[in-house]
């Protein structure tokens, strides 16, 4: 994976979505440009998960929605140690996963 | 389309299983055809609902399977994998078959053995439905998505941790009149709350959602019979009739959904599963509803259209919910209690309701119970299956 979380903008109505679809869930399009998830936005809800899957060592995660000021909202890793509903952040690319030898890099959210 | 009842149902008791999946899956199989009692009628058609027979248990194919460990050869026969829906999307293809005059007899079975690998395997294949890049990359599981599902809901409609505790309290009281339920202990909201003990007993597993919010992890299977309804009373049994059957999907991405708290999917299956029968949510007598997670009771008893928005837990704490209330949900014990393998769950919710609207269902007999409501819920709320059934006096 590229160090950046993209999704994708609708060449018909403008509408961005991510994650990425063949057909616009706005317009029903199928032309569309990228764009990277990133920026300043607000944490729409958030959890500490203790259940993890493979590939992770910590007792939890952190994890949250975030709704992007443009109005695109992302799922993500929240690094913040006083979290709460409605609060500012930012996005930042890290390691979210690591499987084996293989890195994955994707979002997390900071405090602004 | 030609009307379709069920004459024949059985299931294994879930929990922790010896038995393989095959032996789990012709137990209950075989516990549906003996009730069904067809004599030398053959059975056209199999169903199997499975999620993850592939990578749990190493095995494929395993409609052929079940055919061959039931010697129902030549019926036809193939898996349904819908996630933790699979269950009533296989009982929506047996009806679908019988009402279009494909086949007159069905066997529907839904099976899963979950505790053949450990719980980080578990918790990582039945988070493998989540979006590969856009969620389950970050650790998302069900209980990830389930916890941040609970903190938006509590934050907007006042459901408190106690609310939470109060519907796994009801389901596991439930389940210990249910001798098929995977959990047979009694709590109480002391014991899992406010005892100083109670942070030991019952951990966050994702925050706000504990220990005993969240369903067990299970082996098990359960199966239906169906044939068209004019069989039925011709072979003179107590009929129940598939009256009502929605389905619909949601966004993959929870995150997409234009408000997270609603389960859009859930509503319309159930609008058009009430359509179909031609009765309102107040015309029914019990529901059986997809508490994987106990603030999903709350939720989906709102969204089938039982209770407003923001209301289901104020009936809940009027009683309204319990098995001796107007409405009684998961008098099985639900998924909470019960247990969860996940692609028998969704037959499993239509076994307890057969049983429940024959008269059948012991000292959790809901009295008198003429309309009944499932709710199977895939993903987190992607594709959800609703069921009403009818006794036929």
């Amino acid at each position: 994976m590229e160090e950046k979380v993209c999704g994708v903008r609708c060449k018909a109505c403008g509408k961005e979505s991510y994650p990425a679809h063949a057909i616009c869930p706005g317009c029903g399009g199928d032309d569309f440009e990228q764009f990277e998830i990133a920026g300043e936005g607000k944490i729409l809800t958030y959890t500490d998960v203790y259940a993890l899957p493979l590939d992770y060592v910590q007792r939890y995660l952190r994890l949250a929605i975030v709704e992007l000021d443009s109005g695109v909202r992302a799922t993500g890793q929240l690094l913040d140690d006083d979290p709460k509903i409605g609060k500012r952040v930012k996005t930042i690319i890290g390691i979210v996963r690591q499987s084996g030898d293989r890195k994955i890099h994707g979002l997390q959210f900071v405090p602004v | 389309m030609r009307g379709v009842a069920i004459i024949g149902c059985a299931m294994t008791k879930f929990g922790r299983s010896d038995l393989s999946l095959m032996e789990l899956m012709g137990e209950s199989s075989l516990g549906a055809l003996r009730d069904a009692d067809l004599g030398d009628r053959p059975v056209d058609a199999v169903y199997v609902a499975n999620m993850g027979a592939a990578r749990l248990n190493k095995q494929t194919a395993i409609a052929s399977a079940l055919v061959d460990r039931l010697n129902l050869f030549p019926a036809m026969a193939e898996a349904v994998e819908n996630g933790p829906a699979s269950g009533a999307s296989a009982f929506k293809n047996g009806f679908q078959a019988v009402a279009s005059e494909m086949a007159d007899i069905v066997l529907v079975t839904g099976g899963e053995r979950m505790r053949e690998v450990n719980n980080l395997e578990v918790t990582d294949f039945v988070a493998s439905l989540s979006h590969p890049e856009a969620e389950y990359i970050y650790g998302v599981t069900l209980p990830a998505l389930a916890g941040m599902f609970a903190r938006l809901y509590m934050d907007r409609y006042g459901v408190t941790a106690e609310h939470l505790a109060m519907v796994a309290i009801k389901n596991q009281e439930n389940a210990l009149k249910n001798p098929y339920a995977h959990i047979q202990q009694e709590i109480t909201m002391e014991g899992i709350l406010h005892a100083p003990e109670a942070v030991v007993n019952n951990p966050l597993i994702a925050d706000p959602l504990r220990l005993y919010d969240c369903c067990p992890v299970s082996d098990g299977a359960a199966s239906l019979v169906l044939c068209p309804l004019e069989m039925a009373q011709q072979m003179g049994k107590q009929i129940v009739k598939v009256t009502g059957l929605g389905q619909a999907t949601d966004t993959h991405a929870v995150h997409e959904r234009p408000d997270p708290t609603q389960l859009t999917a859930v509503r319309l299956a159930a609008q058009k599963a009430f359509a179909m029968a031609g009765l309102t949510p107040k015309e029914i007598d019990l529901a059986e509803l997809h508490d994987a997670f106990t603030i999903l009771e709350i939720a989906q008893s709102e969204e089938a259209g039982f209770f407003k928005k923001g209301e289901g837990h104020l009936a809940l704490e009027k009683g309204i919910t319990s098995l001796s209330g107007e409405l009684p949900i998961n008098p099985s014990g639900g998924l909470k209690a019960r247990g969860h393998p996940v692609g028998a769950t969704g037959v499993a919710q239509l076994v307890e309701l057969v049983w429940q609207l024959r008269g059948e269902a012991g000292k959790r007999q809901v009295e008198g119970a003429k309309n009944a409501f499932a709710c199977n819920f895939g993903g987190f709320g992607n594709n959800v299956v609703a069921t009403v059934l009818k006794r036929e006096d």
